[in-house]
């Protein structure tokens, strides 16, 4: 007996979960930033795992486009996160309170 | 033997997301996160989903990640800054949320128990490059060419957030002595503050703002 559907949609639901209290209780900017990518891969992990047990190739070009978003959202992210350095000597969120660069 | 494949890189992917939240140094954090594209790639094997898992060492562990590092070590933060008090009240928050999440997922869980959908055992191109390639040219080109331009607009938009912006022209010249700046626009950090300094010369303020000047060298000679 392999393993279930469920079984890796529990996976992904823990891993979501860890990088939501990431993001809550870390307060550096990068720190935050990785705990995103970490809850992006696991809805990764639901959307491959739900595509090979229905034998569906949609949700591995869904995989594909989210890929492509969360490299364009590391480009920007990191590029702003210079910034915030930049301006403010500091990566700690608290610091970065208001919307001006 | 799936089944044993399935704990290790589970266990693998639970244990580097955990020891990533709880790092408090940004380069063990990022390494502990590779730890987790490796252990979720090896699970898109299991998967039957080998094109995905090419794509997740090569972007996430490579690309990305690769970023992440070089960033972390080019503004070489000093990670022993004392923690706030007054955000002590984050972490029993997180963890109410957190225990709220797992709620929810083990009552979907145990209401979608009752059915046993197994992995397909016959063998089907889902997952290889030729059925992903098919339907991203065919089925989902316009979402495929949408990403295209989404690239183009996160190239430019990079490019213009990191690029040093100059407040003064480098052929600006001002009357020596005459040269009066407001504090928050040299301090980004002091708003509204209008405590006038005065500088000069024009290098004087181009270094007070934090520009790189150089004289027209026609003018000293």
């Amino acid at each position: 007996m392999g393993p279930q559907l469920s079984w890796y949609l529990a996976l992904s639901a823990i891993l979501f979960t860890i990088g939501a209290v990431g993001v809550i209780i870390k307060r550096n900017v990068i720190a935050m930033f990785m705990c995103i990518e970490l809850m992006l891969n696991a809805v990764n992990l639901t959307f491959v795992a739900f595509s090979s047990f229905f034998q569906d190739v949609t949700g591995q070009l869904f995989v594909f486009i989210v890929m492509t978003v969360a490299a364009a959202e590391a480009a920007v992210g990191l590029g702003i996160i210079i910034t915030i350095f930049r301006n403010r000597e500091s990566l700690d969120v608290d610091d970065a309170s208001i919307l001006k660069l | 033997m799936t089944t044993l494949l399935f704990i290790i890189f589970a266990g693998l992917a639970i244990g580097c997301a955990i020891a990533m939240v709880s790092q408090s140094n940004p380069l063990y954090s990022a390494i502990s996160l590779i730890g987790v594209f490796i252990g979720l790639a090896s699970l898109y094997v299991t998967l039957a989903a080998p094109f995905i898992a090419a794509v997740q060492v090569i972007v996430y562990a490579g690309a990305i990640m690769v970023l992440v590092i070089f960033v972390i070590m080019l503004l070489n933060v000093e990670h022993s800054e004392p923690r706030r008090k007054r955000l002590k009240f984050l972490v029993p928050v997180a963890l109410g949320m957190a225990a709220i999440l797992i709620a929810e997922t083990a009552f979907i869980l145990y209401s979608v128990q009752t059915s046993e959908k197994r992995l397909p055992g016959n063998i089907s191109d889902v997952g290889l490059t030729h059925s992903i390639g098919e339907g991203l040219f065919t089925r989902y080109l316009l979402p495929f060419e949408i990403t295209s331009v989404l690239l183009l607009m996160a190239i430019v938009g990079a490019m213009s957030l990191a690029r040093r912006t100059t407040v003064l022209s480098a052929t600006a010249r001002v009357v020596p002595g005459a040269q009066v700046l407001a504090m928050d626009i040299i301090n980004p950090r002091a708003i509204g503050d209008r405590t006038a300094i005065e500088t000069e010369t024009t290098g004087q303020a181009a270094h007070l703002l934090g520009v790189d000047f150089q004289p027209d060298r026609d003018q000293e000679e």
